[in-house]
């Protein structure tokens, strides 16, 4: 099992943290929007990603079984809590939106307690939005015992497309 | 002489050891069944622990809102087809278009599958989906083969349609196959749960099982802990019971031997003087005091002897039909002098309705009765004693007899009363002390009258007298004379009587008894000689006797050897009438001697009066007799009270015949007025040692002689003098002078002085 990819982290460019600096302009088509309480807005009061702002941050990779799929997937992407930090996040609730319009709250404290991952590839592919993509928020059921339950697995978003920082 | 009473819980105690091993397998019974409810319990509990994990891993109730979530996509998918039919290719289309497929995969996933298996709907449906996707995959896939041409779009809306009735039924069948393994699920935990209440129902009950063994075991330490105290308080009141009893013993023998002592020096220190000057007018007047001392160490041993055969159990007793009249006024006439001397009535009253004749051991009565009679005069100094004897009715039928001894005397309290029928002890009273006495009269008066059946008690208050009350069966006999004793016939005429005695003092003085009572005796000095003189006899060699006065201590051939030889004799002479005398008091030697045929057995020195009833009894009453027994006393004279004792009187006057007692009472009272004379100047020259003693020398005549009063007085002196103020002694001295005058005066009055 693999708990941060260190393929991933070799593969980054030598940048500074990224809550230091100001958040980039997307170029491409916007996947993730932090609305609410955030201080680096990009977009209208909102901080916008598009895939190639977050493919920049840190990069973690593990593999996990989910209800999902009948076998363990791989996921990688950035820490949620790296992303929070890259919009200057300071809410205590996170509220995720998916395509779907699937809504669920997540208190703040779990990207700091757990690798929350935002995964934008599965099996070190992009994943279609018919694939649950293009984001998907996954815990690390298979560290953390305690995650394997309803509430956890609700938490676990797809098809996400923003969040709300209450 | 009693063993110590050994607590009667003891012997229990004992078993009481093999309580704790007992209860041991209760004790683990329990504790394993409490250990299996337990490891039942952990099991349930871990049944359901991992039916939860089932669950969880599961997630079919989680899967099952995702499927839900299928349908809701497919009808969003339908509307925005049907909002688009005209001009299809809209973003939007193809984002719903994503999202339903995304869901519809999920549809594929193996937990999905497992849901809808079963479901006769589900693979229908399964593969009209793949149907469906695959020719919308051509529009709207990853790599569209062509653009969605209205046409296209009104097809795939028409199938898309289709799809609707089969999608909600799967939907539904899975819902209610989730609900039903819900369902299932819930029993399971209920099931779970109900074993879990059981098992800790039947935990508790083990619990509380096991806490009552506990406790009860805890209860039975306690009290098997107590009763180990009481034990140990038993064992030490016991030991300290038994510490007392032989102290007190102890003591007793101190207290006897110093009484034993007293009487025999008085008695040694007048037969000195009588040996030093047997031409002594006075000597007769020694003699009668070494007698009184020897009949008071006689007194002193029989009671001994007597509490040795109640301790021993070896005293029985022999009841035969008694005249109750003639007992009681005879114990009166017994007890009279001794109340007159001290000015006290003396008084019977009998029950009118009590029987003539009953059935009692006249001799142990007697004694009962003398005892508390001369305890109830001894106590008391003025009034009267009142020996009530009445008819006591019990509720069931039995009469008892009852003789109340009331006197006016000192009372005692309640702790004297408690003491009171102790063995060895005294009423702890300096007076009581004076009055003297082995202190075992009331013991073996007790021990007599329970081994009669009956008791003694007391009431009393200090101050105002004490009432005894002895109480024995009634048992009343017909009225007939009492029939003659088979000897009767004898009873007229002199026995002829061999005695075996060593010392020759005792042979002297056996002969004067035998011949003052009328018989022959033939002495001799030890066993060996008995015996030849019973052979002889046996041949006719020499004329037979009737009585053998056997002593048991004897050299040669002791009184128990020889016992045993006289009864081996072939004829009569084996079958005579052997008497054991001896001074022990000890039972052994009593079993002894009858053990060797002795027909009786006396205790040394033998009285006349012992001596006569003893003849009285095995051959009846001995002819010859020189002095009629029963004394006839004179009517109380309107003398003062208490200075003449006119029985002793009429005694000495018997025993010395009437010339001689004027010369004796002359030199009495010139002994007594020099005494006084003596204490006058021992005031003089503040010796009261010397005033004691002179008060000693009159006290004992004066007592012998018959004047009660002058030798109280004298008493008091001697006892006193050591502690009385002069004023007091003083005083005493003339009350002593002045009784002396008065008994002279009275004694020339009865014409006992010329």
């Amino acid at each position: 099992m693999h708990r941060r990819s260190l393929l991933g982290l070799a593969a980054l460019p030598l940048l500074a943290p990224p809550a230091a600096r100001a958040l980039d302009l997307p170029d491409g088509p916007v996947v993730l929007t932090l609305s609410g309480r955030v201080r680096q807005t990009n977009r209208g009061g909102t901080a916008a990603f598009d895939m190639a702002m977050l493919e920049r941050l840190p990069q973690t990779s593990f593999s996990t079984r989910t209800p999902w799929y009948s076998q363990p997937r791989k996921f990688t992407g950035p820490l949620l809590r790296d992303v929070l930090a890259a919009a200057g996040s300071h809410g205590t609730q996170l509220r995720a939106l998916a395509l779907n319009d699937y809504r669920v709250d997540i208190p703040a404290d779990d990207a700091q307690r757990f690798d929350l991952l935002l995964a934008r590839l599965l099996d070190d592919r992009p994943m279609p939005v018919r694939d649950k993509g293009p984001l998907f928020m996954i815990y690390p059921f298979d560290q953390h015992v305690a995650l394997r339950n309803a509430l956890y697995f609700s938490r676990c978003a797809w098809q996400l497309k923003a969040i709300e920082v209450l | 002489m009693k063993p110590v009473a050994v607590p009667s819980s003891l012997s229990g105690e004992l078993a009481l050891d093999a309580g704790p091993q007992r209860l041991s397998p209760w004790f683990s019974i329990t504790g394993l069944l409490l250990l299996a409810t337990l490891l039942a319990a952990a099991f349930v509990q871990a049944r359901q622990y991992a039916l939860l994990n089932l669950t969880v891993q599961h997630q079919d109730d989680y899967l099952v809102l995702s499927l839900y979530q299928v349908e809701i996509e497919y009808l969003r998918l339908r509307e925005q087809l049907r909002k688009d039919a005209d001009t299809p290719g809209s973003p939007a289309l193809q984002l719903r278009y994503d999202i339903f497929v995304s869901r519809v995969s999920l549809l594929g996933s193996d937990r999905a599958r497992r849901l809808l298996e079963g479901g006769q709907n589900a693979s229908g449906l399964m593969r009209d989906l793949d149907g469906f996707t695959r020719r919308a995959d051509l529009y709207l896939g990853t790599e569209p083969r062509g653009h969605l041409s209205p046409q296209a779009a009104q097809a795939l809306l028409g199938e898309l349609e289709a799809l609707d009735e089969p999608i909600h039924r799967v939907m539904l069948d899975a819902s209610h196959r989730v609900a039903s393994q819900v369902t299932e699920r819930q029993a399971q935990v209920r099931n779970h749960n109900r074993i879990g209440l059981g098992l800790t129902g039947f935990l508790l009950a083990m619990v509380m099982l096991f806490a009552g063994i506990a406790l009860r075991q805890m209860r039975k330490l306690e009290q098997r802990r107590r009763r180990l105290e009481r034990l140990a308080d038993e064992l030490r009141d016991a030991r300290i019971e038994a510490e007392s009893a032989s102290e007190a013993k102890s003591e007793f023998l101190a207290d006897m031997s110093h009484e034993l002592r007293t009487p025999l020096h008085g008695l040694l220190g007048m037969l000195s003087l009588v040996k030093d000057s047997p031409r002594d007018p006075r000597a007769v007047d020694w003699l009668v005091t070494a007698d009184d001392s020897a009949q008071h160490l006689l007194r002193l041993l029989d009671d001994i002897l007597d509490l040795s055969k109640l301790e021993s159990g070896s005293l029985a007793l022999s009841p035969g039909p008694v005249h109750l009249a003639t007992l009681l006024r005879e114990v009166q006439a017994l007890l009279l002098p001794a109340a007159g001397a001290k000015g006290l009535g003396l008084h019977l009253e009998i029950d009118p309705t009590l029987p003539a004749h009953v059935q009692l051991d006249a001799t142990r009565v007697r004694q009962v009765l003398y005892n508390l009679l001369a305890n109830a005069i001894k106590f008391s100094d003025a009034g009267a004693i009142v020996l009530h004897c009445r008819r006591l009715g019990a509720g069931d039928g039995r009469s008892e007899l009852e003789f109340d001894v009331a006197d006016t005397g000192i009372g005692m309290d309640r702790e004297t009363v408690a003491r009171l029928f102790r063995r060895f002890s005294r009423a702890d009273d300096p007076r009581a002390r004076r009055q003297g006495g082995t202190g075992l009269g009331l013991a073996i008066s007790r021990n007599l009258a329970r081994l009669m059946g009956g008791e003694i008690v007391v009431r009393s208050t200090p101050g105002a007298g004490s009432v005894f009350s002895f109480h024995c069966p009634l048992q009343s006999v017909a009225d007939t004379p009492t029939p003659p004793t088979p000897d009767a016939q004898t009873g007229a005429r002199a026995l002829h009587v061999l005695v075996a005695e060593d010392h020759p003092v005792n042979r002297l003085y056996m002969a004067a008894l035998l011949a003052r009572l009328g018989h022959r005796a033939r002495l001799v000095d030890n066993g060996r000689e008995a015996v030849q003189l019973m052979q002889a006899a046996a041949a006719a060699a020499e004329p037979p006797f009737d009585l053998v006065l056997m002593d048991v201590h004897m050299p040669v051939m002791d009184g128990v050897a020889a016992t045993e030889a006289i009864r081996a004799l072939p004829g009569p002479a084996g079958q005579v009438c052997v008497v054991a005398l001896t001074a022990d008091v000890f039972a052994d030697t009593r079993e002894r001697c009858l053990a060797a045929g002795a027909s009786e057995v006396a205790t040394k020195p033998l009285s006349l009066g012992t001596l006569r009833a003893l003849l009285a009894r095995r051959f009846g009453v001995a002819a010859g007799e020189t002095a009629a027994v029963p004394l006839p006393l004179p009517a109380d004279a309107d003398d003062p009270p208490g200075l003449l004792d006119r029985a002793t009187i009429h005694s000495v006057r018997d025993l010395m015949g009437p010339a001689q007692v004027p010369s004796l009472y002359d030199g009495f009272f010139t002994q007594a007025e020099d005494a006084a004379r003596r204490m006058r100047d021992a005031m003089r020259d503040a010796d009261p040692e010397a005033l004691r003693r002179s008060a000693h020398t009159v006290k004992g005549a004066a007592l012998n002689l018959g004047l009660p009063a002058l030798a109280e007085a004298a008493a008091l002196l001697n006892r006193d003098a050591g502690t009385l103020a002069a004023a007091h002694l003083a005083l005493a001295v003339q009350r002593y002078e002045e009784i002396t005058a008065a008994t002279r005066a009275l004694c020339v009055g009865e014409g006992l002085l010329s």
